[in-house]
């Protein structure tokens, strides 16, 4: 597919939460934008994730980014459109079940407010228990996040993809780079559905996305590819109106509108890149499914009905790579290390900006793509 | 009996393939275990072959292929395997961990090799009605008359294939009524049947007994051949079915039971879901795994055996497995294999009567994918078929997408009784190979696995 090299064009690659919402705020201001996506819209870990749109528990270092997306996340109507039940915001706890971790809950409350975030609150056992009375054991109190919730990963990052369609973005599928070389006034990206040039790139392609910095003569990044787990069960009366978790231990626990539950918590499973499947591996859930029949008693006698698991790609120090790569013309954003779901839209609106030489109104610098250079 | 951690050969499934291959390993001192869902051995064809032996003069209508399962039954109780019953397995990992259920607790062990023998499930028939109370697989009818000899009497009974005939036939030996049989294979056999009965007279004993059956039912039922527009009537409960006969008219029969049977298919949930690779069967209409001829699967040590690796009946299925325990044993003892007599007898005999088999009774277009709008495709998410085909309008590759766009296939059954109606129905809109089509992506667990039997596990290693 040979096109005019358009002066202003820009190119995304990948179609997950990052890439689409990219897509949609360049194309909202006018931009020429084309989506590259290797499989389809929300193949991997932005489609199939547990679906937690959540700002407790972060790392203080991208609680800016995270507070900046629940703003978007609450006005997400007048961004893509009619999706009134993609994302239900309701409240999001973490308990603690011994001294230990209520300890790390009281501590962690201390140094937020030292930073000057009060968006995390410790709720005491009697009120946790009048908030969830179909809860099974008592607790030593939690923290609480008051309008976190979730969403529907793949109607969210459909939803990006289609607005940004709608606004002039062009989408193309079943499209994988082979290699990314700078031409002319900017890059000439080759892939199997042909050539497409563009004066800017932005790398959004999760775990892939160190292997195409590569193909664009970028240094080496430390990503690691893994497929985080979860299950689905069938569905169940109505008991939990939160997001759960548990502090000082892994579980992700929510009941969808449907009542089925949802249980993950941070095992991931071995993920393979160039044939882009992951195999679940069920007993390593063991630990999450225990921990949640220990949380609701009512949940042992559901039945499981899927495993699955989307890959990732995963940093060091867990945070993600934002910013203007050591070639000219190419923007990063990827190695969310599977906490990047809610951050998405923030993402997209500060990558539009970086694109178009704006400043974004959050620091990126934290999340510096040279940061591993100087250590 | 202990259970340990590891065997050499890790068989699922009781039927005739994996009661064969355990004899077969048990002769040659191999550490086996088999996994079998039901309380005693037999599969779906001997189901409760060892309890119905005490009784046999009472359920002598069953026939004699069904006691014919004894001598296989017999051998299994002396091997000296390690056999798990009531036990479901959930997955089989690509580094052969077999994981399952058994008493409420979720259970781990690691095989050499593991041979998939679970068979085949009936294909589903999605035609208006099918999901109303008082309609029933012909399958889950037969399962009722060799669990409890119970039946239900006035029944209609709907449909074609080998099982078809020989259910409504054991119906009648066993004194129940039938009301009605619709039979919807092609009235008249045409050309290119004649060509493959040909072959097929090599296995006279199989042709006649077919015929016999349907003589049967022709003579002692209300029995109407080359059934068309097949629609089952009611509102919260079936009422009768409805069709259209070979003259063109339509007729009603009421009926409150309707038992209803299109033909088998491989079951292929479990080896689907470690990713074995499959390959689209274009005369059988339904997906096998791919394996060499001695049953091995793309996946090293991983072996399929018996109907589920194509439907082909039960001694085909025995000798299928006793060759793939030929070639495990050889594998795990480290000698050479040598072809055995059994690989001829067994190609010989598939060779012979399935493909005419197969081409009488494959399931035509319209009986694949229901005609009428309003009826149900994918049951665990009420789906109708309108309401399938308004998502594959917005335009989807295969079944994997269509389900993020409106959850077909997404419920209890894993695609068991809708991912070959949805396959189809992609394939009808978009057109090109159905193989390219491909099948929903197949998640573990594929049996019942409670959230409480996986924290067990979770005790256990806790324990160690």
């Amino acid at each position: 597919m040979k096109m005019p090299v358009g002066k202003d064009r820009i190119i995304v690659i990948g179609g997950g939460i990052q890439g689409c919402a990219t897509a949609y705020f360049l194309a909202r201001r006018g931009q020429d934008v084309t989506l590259l996506e290797k499989d389809h819209i929300a193949r991997q870990a932005s489609g199939v994730n547990a679906g937690g749109v959540r700002r407790l528990g972060r790392d203080p270092i991208e609680i800016p980014l995270s507070l900046a997306s629940m703003d978007i996340w609450r006005s997400l109507q007048d961004h893509i459109g009619d999706h009134v039940d993609a994302f239900h915001p309701c409240f999001y706890l973490k308990v603690a079940l011994d001294e230990d971790g209520q300890a790390l809950g009281v501590d962690r409350i201390d140094a937020l407010r030292k930073v000057g975030f009060q968006h995390e609150i410790w709720l005491e056992d009697p009120e946790i228990q009048r908030r969830l009375p179909h809860l099974s054991c008592p607790t030593y109190g939690g923290i609480l996040v008051e309008g976190d919730g979730w969403a529907l990963p793949w109607r969210i990052v459909q939803g990006f993809a289609s607005a940004a369609v709608r606004n002039g973005a062009r989408l193309v599928e079943d499209c994988r780079v082979i290699s990314l070389e700078r031409g002319g006034s900017g890059w000439q990206v080759h892939t199997t559905k042909g050539l497409f040039e563009a004066a800017q790139v932005v790398n959004c392609a999760g775990a892939w996305a160190a292997g195409l910095a590569a193909l664009a003569g970028e240094a080496k990044f430390p990503l690691s590819p893994y497929a985080p787990m979860l299950a689905v069960t069938d569905r169940r009366p109505a008991i939990l109106p939160a997001v759960m978790g548990v502090l000082g231990q892994t579980l992700s626990l929510k009941q969808l509108h449907t009542g089925q539950f949802v249980i993950g918590g941070g095992v991931r499973a071995h993920a393979n890149l160039e044939t882009s499947r992951g195999e679940v591996d069920i007993p390593a859930l063991a630990a999450s499914m225990n921990l949640a029949t220990t949380l609701f008693a009512d949940i042992t006698s559901a039945r499981i009905i899927r495993c699955w698991s989307g890959i990732e790609g995963y940093m060091p120090d867990d945070l993600p790579v934002i910013g203007r790569g050591s070639q000219p013309g190419l923007v990063h954003g990827f190695g969310f290390s599977a906490h990047g779901f809610q951050l998405g839209p923030a993402v997209g609106e500060a990558l539009a900006d970086l694109v178009m030489g704006q400043q974004p109104r959050i620091s990126l610098a934290p999340f510096s793509p040279n940061r591993f250079e100087t250590v | 009996m202990s259970v340990r951690s590891d065997y050499d050969l890790v068989i699922i499934g009781a039927g005739p393939a994996g009661l064969a291959a355990a004899i077969e390993a048990s002769r040659h001192d191999l550490s086996t275990l088999v996994l079998d869902d039901q309380p005693a051995p037999g599969g779906q064809v001997y189901r409760n072959i060892t309890r119905n032996r005490g009784q046999r003069h009472a359920s002598a209508f069953l026939g004699n292929d069904y006691w014919s399962g004894s001598r296989l039954v017999d051998g299994f109780a002396h091997v000296s395997a390690n056999v798990l019953t009531e036990s479901r397995v959930w997955q089989i990992t690509s580094d052969r961990q077999v994981l399952f259920s058994r008493h409420g607790k979720a259970q781990n062990v690691r095989a050499g090799a593991v041979l998939v023998a679970n068979g085949a499930m009936e294909r589903p028939m999605p035609i208006a009605g099918w999901t109303l109370p008082g309609v029933m697989s012909v399958g889950a009818a037969q399962t009722m008359l060799k669990t409890s000899g119970s039946g239900a009497d006035g029944a209609v009974f709907v449909g074609s294939g080998p099982l078809f005939y020989l259910t409504v036939w054991q119906y009648l030996q066993a004194g129940f009524g039938v009301k009605a049989v619709v039979d919807t294979a092609p009235a008249r056999m045409r050309p290119e049947h004649y060509v493959l009965a040909i072959p097929a007279l090599l296995q006279p004993i199989l042709l006649l007994k077919g015929l016999r059956w349907r003589a049967a039912i022709r003579r002692k039922t209300d029995y109407h051949a080359g059934a068309t527009s097949v629609v089952i009537a009611g509102e919260d409960s079936a009422t009768g079915v409805t069709f259209q006969d070979t003259s063109g008219r339509k007729q009603n029969i009421p009926a409150k039971h309707v038992f209803i049977h299109q033909g088998v298919v491989p079951n292929v949930n479990l080896t689907m879901a470690t990713d074995l690779r499959h390959q689209w069967h274009p005369r059988q209409l339904c997906w096998i795994p791919q394996t060499d001829m001695f049953g091995e699967s793309s996946v090293d040590g991983i072996f399929i055996a018996g109907d589920g690796m194509g439907i082909a009946g039960a001694t085909a299925a025995a000798l299928s497995g006793r060759l793939a325990a030929r070639r495990i044993i050889a594998r795990v003892k480290r000698r050479p294999f040598f072809m055995t007599p059994f690989w001829r007898a067994l190609k010989w005999r598939q060779a012979a009567i399935r493909p005419f088999l197969d081409s009488l009774f494959k399931p035509p277009d319209d009986w694949r994918v229901p005609k009428e709008d309003h009826a149900i495709v994918c049951r665990c998410e009420a789906l109708t078929k309108a309401d399938v085909n308004a998502a594959i309008a917005l335009g989807v590759s295969g079944p994997n997408q269509l389900k993020s766009y409106c959850r077909a296939g997404m419920g209890r059954c894993q695609g068991r009784m809708c991912a070959l109606t949805i396959q189809k129905m992609i394939h009808n809109h978009n057109g090109g190979s159905e193989e390219e089509i491909g099948y929903l992506r197949i998640r573990p667990p594929i049996r019942p696995l409670t959230v409480g039997e996986l924290a067990a596990l979770a005790h256990e290693d806790a324990g160690r």
